[in-house]
């Protein structure tokens, strides 16, 4: 399988995925709203040499696109340098054949970078692997703070509904409160991946 | 001795998309065991869970197995718990 103009241009534009999702779409505005570029970030993408053709790989119920595609479009339109087409996994399994996370997991969000001639430049899985750290930490901070959540390995639905609904709160709390520095880091590395190759 | 109407509980990952195995693991045991469970409580949960429990035993852990459990292997538990 390989990516041509032709099968790129298969994929929806970042608006037209919007427009069609039957869920999330609010939390996905939401985020793209209160995505925090810096100017300098901005002025990275703006400095490509060349627009950039990137694939994406999406689903609308996925929490990690509803956080991450949306700091993508903000970049694509702010630069003006990328140029996204959204592919559904679940239709698109030549495409997510070729990226499956560490050989073997669906995972997603996806974004595939090509050059102007469709030579791929890199790719990017899911969400910075310091996100995923920070979050495991913070995690692990809540359930010591609170004796009554139980152990953070033990299966939820032993806990008294009142109490896992303090949980989900407080876990939620917690990814609101790292989702800047989660952003920061979707950008920082998606900057070192384009600047690095496409320069 | 039966077991008397056992409750089930199915936790799934809201944010991985497990929604349809979620209903059709639902919908089995439904159809298996209707009027003799007390319930069937769908959990939404988050980081890849996908648990299931009868009466607070547990049947299946995603994270213990790695894999979504076979409805018959969950029936065949939930069946032991009635006959238990």
């Amino acid at each position: 399988m390989t990516i041509d103009r032709a099968r790129f241009e298969q994929g929806m534009t970042y608006d037209a995925y919007k427009a069609q999702m039957t869920r999330n779409r609010d939390r996905v505005e939401e985020n793209e709203r209160r995505a925090q570029l810096r100017p300098e970030d901005i002025a990275a993408f703006r400095g490509l040499p060349r627009p950039l053709n990137v694939v994406v790989l999406a689903e609308d119920w996925c929490g990690d696109v509803i956080a991450n595609l949306p700091v993508l479009g903000r970049l694509a339109r702010e630069s003006g340098k990328l140029d996204l087409r959204v592919f559904l996994r679940d239709q698109n399994d030549d495409i997510m054949q070729r990226y499956l996370n560490e050989g073997k997991y669906k995972s997603i969000p996806v974004f595939v970078f090509f050059d102007e001639s469709f030579r791929e430049l890199g790719h990017w899985i899911e969400r910075p692997a310091s996100v995923t750290r920070l979050r495991a930490k913070r995690r692990g901070e809540i359930f010591a703070a609170h004796p009554e959540f139980g152990s953070p390995d033990a299966p939820v639905d032993q806990l008294p509904d009142e109490v896992r609904a303090r949980l989900q709160a407080e876990l939620q709390q917690m990814r609101d409160e790292t989702a800047p520095f989660a952003n920061a880091e979707v950008v920082r590395e998606i900057r070192e991946l384009v600047t690095r190759v496409a320069a | 001795m039966t077991a008397a109407h056992p409750k089930i509980k199915i936790t799934y990952c809201a944010e991985c998309g497990y929604e349809p195995q979620t209903l059709a693991l639902a919908k089995a045991l439904m159809l298996e065991f209707g009027s003799r469970l007390s319930g069937i409580e769908l959990i939404p949960w988050d980081s890849g869970t996908f648990d299931v429990s009868v009466d607070g035993q547990l049947l299946h852990s995603m994270r213990r197995e790695g894999v979504f459990p076979d409805s018959e292997v969950i029936k065949k538990g939930v069946r032991a718990h009635l006959t238990a």
